[in-house]
């Protein structure tokens, strides 16, 4: 379909390579290019050094093919940024290549480009990278919908022409194109176009539909809620693209730091050129004179170490987090993550899965069993889950029944040697807050209590949060009996019941280094007010997941030890790199200034630096 | 009538639009053919063309012609990719002009959709399904805007840096022939090497342009005739 082709476009940033207008069998002329192009010019950049050694012309024939390659991009981006009044550390990076032609040190000039383009590329690479995720989400969306007429009739219409209010029709089988109640029809749904995890839930007239859920086997009409710019996914879509554009603080404050920085530079190579002479018997041309010292000074002073090596682990950092379903709002996020000393669960949803597991049977014969289990295999439901899972796992096999009839809203039933058996809900249960079913057959009858799940590995991840040097604490509004089983199950030695949404949202202020776990509406003042929220992805309310900081897209609670060690392992990493960048300029300023070092030897010093610092943010890629 | 057709029906803007479309396929300065045997082509001619011209009229000496042949390899190659980018960029300005519209401007885009179907014979209930459903997609509605009323074409073009290498191909093939032709060939032979050098570029591009073969390279070996009998007249006149 060519019309994929207009969206890979547009979901890839418009890059070149996934041009609609470009042969499918030219698009991989494009890809890494800017590597590529960096590789290249490194190779022309050797032989340029390895004939100037035997013959110096086509030394600098070879060195002009690498000005073109690598030099002509970094000047037209130098330009550029004049033209809009930037003084940046780009325009400083040309001017010192280009400007050391004039003084015959053209391949220090080179080697500056060269290192430049690589630097450039990688950084670049990084970005495609973590644009992964919106692209793998952005495929889940429909684009368009049935909308049901006033006459009954069906029209088929774009998402964006759709107002709140309007009934849509969802087909068996498709994905729920917006947020909606459903109105008409029954059926399950389940998250796995946003999550990877196929869970059905039964919906009916009333019940709440989000956007991006698949719609299992029934057809249903819904009545839109939110339109398409602000659906569910739609949302998550935003929440990524933000991630991307959001600039931790440190690295805004680096950006204003090194225009500074760049408009000292470049005055001071000025000012040490046309001075120096003047101030002592320095001269102005030549390997020692003050032109040479002030564009040896210009090189070694470029903090392209600083301004490239901490995007690149930031970037990195959120690549790694996106690729293991962890969707951050910018790098910040990761700053504000380190710093914190408390984390705050919320129970259900968060701390649980929400899925029932039996907890507690009574009545029960192997005959009942076989007839549960020959009942709810029929059925879709989390509670037939429920009960399958406990059946199967006792090792009792179902029987053979007939006529068998779901009830939507109450249970199943069938006949099984003529009589009928059957299995519903338990309405005195309700009332003691608890899910209970009841199987009838004959004058016998099988209890069933069901409780929420844990999440797997939720104890090992409480426990290395303590590890960690973390106090974990769980605000519940769920009752006391249930917050108190699962706290104490989890090793959470702190933990409130029955907080309503202001009482968590009080918690919470109460304290500036607290992280905040949650996954429902009634968590998302606290989300939005704790110094970073995490919601759950696929259990998340909408809205929750709007005022996170942070999303696990597949509700993995054990994902949470390891993001606190990746913030940490994060701004370790860019500790370790600002220290590796100030010393490489260090190293590199004063001696050149002097002339105690050659140029060339000065790019070495001050570029070696980019590369380290750049390749130890990289580390940060790993998913461990 | 709404500003967005600037006073004119919807059938006149879509006409003025194809028109647009068209133009950005050309090159203000040449026509470059996209796809890199068009470029390679194009290449092979120019370059022998410029080296006949550099040989047989001006004389000049091998070092010097051989010099020619490479920086005329290095123009043909870069002006190709460069030519090709800007091409990229004029069609990717267009399709972002076009997604504008699209969004902001849905009623201009119906009645603009309704004009070029009306004109291609669709009516009444007929004519308003059709338009239903191509409205209902966005991203269908783009390509449909730009292949019908654009007039461009979608998977077309080859990547620049391809469609460069045709050019650095074509050229370096006919230079390096028409060097080693002077080399170890007869004067005769030089110029009727030559001849079939830009012969062959004239034939394949016309074979790549679907145009008729004979005309196509009788009026190139003419072109070259004539520009190189001007050039030599004029060093004899002056």
């Amino acid at each position: 379909m060519t019309e994929e082709l207009i969206v890979n476009y547009y979901n890839s940033g418009k890059e070149m390579n996934q041009s609609p207008f470009l042969a499918p069998s030219s698009r991989k002329w494009g890809n890494n290019l800017s590597l590529k192009i960096a590789f290249f010019s490194a190779g022309l950049l050797l032989l340029s050094f390895f004939f100037s050694l035997s013959n110096p012309l086509l030394g600098s024939l070879f060195l002009l093919l690498t000005f073109f390659f690598a030099g002509v991009p970094a000047l037209i981006g130098a330009i550029e940024d004049l033209a809009a009044g930037q003084l940046n550390i780009d325009v400083l990076m040309a001017l010192a290549a280009f400007v050391s032609l004039f003084i015959g040190s053209g391949q220090e000039g080179g080697l500056l480009l060269v290192l430049f383009a690589f630097a450039g590329a990688l950084e670049k690479s990084v970005k495609s990278r973590a644009k992964g995720a919106i692209r793998s989400l952005e495929k889940l969306t429909p684009k368009k919908a049935f909308v049901l007429r006033r006459d009954g009739s069906l029209i088929e219409r774009a998402l964006s022409e759709i107002r709140i209010g309007e009934k849509i029709l969802v087909k068996a089988g498709a994905v729920i194109p917006l947020d909606g109640v459903v109105i008409e029809g029954a059926s399950s749904v389940n998250l796995v176009h946003l999550t990877g995890e196929n869970l059905p839930v039964s919906k009916k007239p009333g019940d709440d539909v989000p956007a991006g859920a698949h719609n299992n086997e029934g057809s249903i009409t819904i009545e839109v809620t939110q339109e398409s710019s602000n659906s569910t996914i739609a949302k998550i879509v935003q929440l990524i693209t933000e991630a991307q554009k959001s600039r931790p603080k440190l690295a805004l404050f680096l950006d204003n730091m090194m225009s500074r920085y760049a408009t000292f530079v470049i005055i001071s190579t000025f000012a040490f050129a046309l001075l120096l002479p003047l101030l002592s018997s320095i001269p102005y041309l030549g390997a020692q004179g003050s032109i040479y010292r002030a564009l040896a000074f210009m090189i070694a002073a470029s903090p392209c170490a600083l301004i490239l090596a901490i995007p690149i682990a930031y970037l990195s950092a959120i690549s790694a987090c996106a690729r293991k379903g962890v969707i951050l709002k910018g790098g910040v996020v990761l700053d504000g993550l380190a710093s914190c000393n408390k984390v705050a669960l919320d129970k259900t949803g968060t701390l649980t899965t929400g899925a029932l597991v039996c907890s507690e049977v009574e009545g029960a014969t192997q005959e009942l069993l076989s007839l549960a289990l020959s009942l709810e295999q029929r059925a879709d439901h989390p509670i037939a889950e429920a009960i399958c899972s406990y059946v199967t796992n006792q090792k009792i096999a179902p029987v053979e029944i007939q006529n068998f009839r779901a009830i939507f809203g109450k249970g199943v039933e069938a006949e099984y040697r003529g009589e009928k058996v059957m299995l519903t809900g338990c309405s005195g249960c309700r009332e003691e807050s608890k899910i209970c079913a009841c199987l009838s057959y004959k004058d016998q009858k099988v209890h069933f209590t069901f409780e929420d799940a844990l999440r797997p590995q939720a104890r090992e991840t409480i426990e290395a949060l303590h590890k960690m040097g973390l106090t974990t604490v769980m605000l519940s509004g769920d009752h006391a009996r249930s917050a108190k089983k699962v706290a104490e199950d989890l090793g959470i030695g702190q933990w409130f019941a029955g907080l309503t949404p202001e009482e968590k949202l009080r918690y919470i202020e109460s304290d500036e280094h607290l992280v905040m776990v949650g996954d429902g509406i009634n968590d998302a003042p606290a989300l939005a007010r704790a110094a970073i929220g995490i919601s759950m992805g696929k259990m998340g309310n909408a809205t929750a997941v709007d005022v996170s900081d942070i999303v696990l897209l597949h509700d993995r609670i054990d994902h949470l030890s390891w993001l606190f060690r990746k913030a940490r392992q994060t701004r370790s990493i860019v500790k370790q790199n600002l220290a590796i960048a100030a010393t490489a300029i260090a190293l590199a300023v004063l001696p050149a200034l002097f002339g105690m070092v050659p140029l060339w030897l000065a790019v070495i010093l001050h570029e070696g630096g980019t590369v380290v610092v750049g390749l130890n943010a990289l580390r940060l890629l790993s998913r461990r | 009538m709404s500003t967005h057709f600037e006073n004119r029906d919807a059938l006149s803007h879509v006409v003025e639009k194809k028109v647009a479309g068209f133009l950005s396929l050309t090159e203000s300065h040449g026509t470059e053919l996209p796809g890199q045997l068009s470029s390679g082509a194009d290449a092979m001619r120019e370059t022998t063309l410029f080296l006949l011209l550099s040989w047989l009229v001006l004389s000049v000496e091998m070092p010097v012609l051989i010099a020619i042949g490479v920086a005329l390899v290095a123009w043909k190659s870069g002006r190709s990719a460069w030519l090709s980018y800007a091409r990229m960029e004029r069609l990717h300005r267009l399709m972002e002009e076009e997604k504008h519209e699209i969004e902001h401007n849905r009623n201009q885009e119906r009645e603009e959709l309704k004009a070029l179907y009306r004109a291609k014979g669709f009516q009444g209930n007929l004519l308003e399904d059709v338009m239903d459903v191509l409205m209902a997609d966005n991203d269908r509605l783009l390509r449909v805007m730009l292949e019908e009323e654009l007039g461009l074409s979608l998977q077309a073009y080859d990547h620049p840096i391809k469609q460069s290498m045709g050019a650095f191909v074509g050229s370096l093939s006919a230079a390096a022939t028409f060097v080693l032709s002077i080399l170890f060939l007869p004067f005769w032979a030089v110029v009727a090497t030559a001849l079939c050098l830009i012969g062959v570029g004239a034939a394949a591009a016309a074979f790549f342009e679907k145009n008729e073969l004979i005309p196509a390279v009788i009026w190139n070996l003419a072109i070259a005739g004539l520009s190189l009998g001007l050039a030599h007249f004029i060093v004899e006149l002056l």
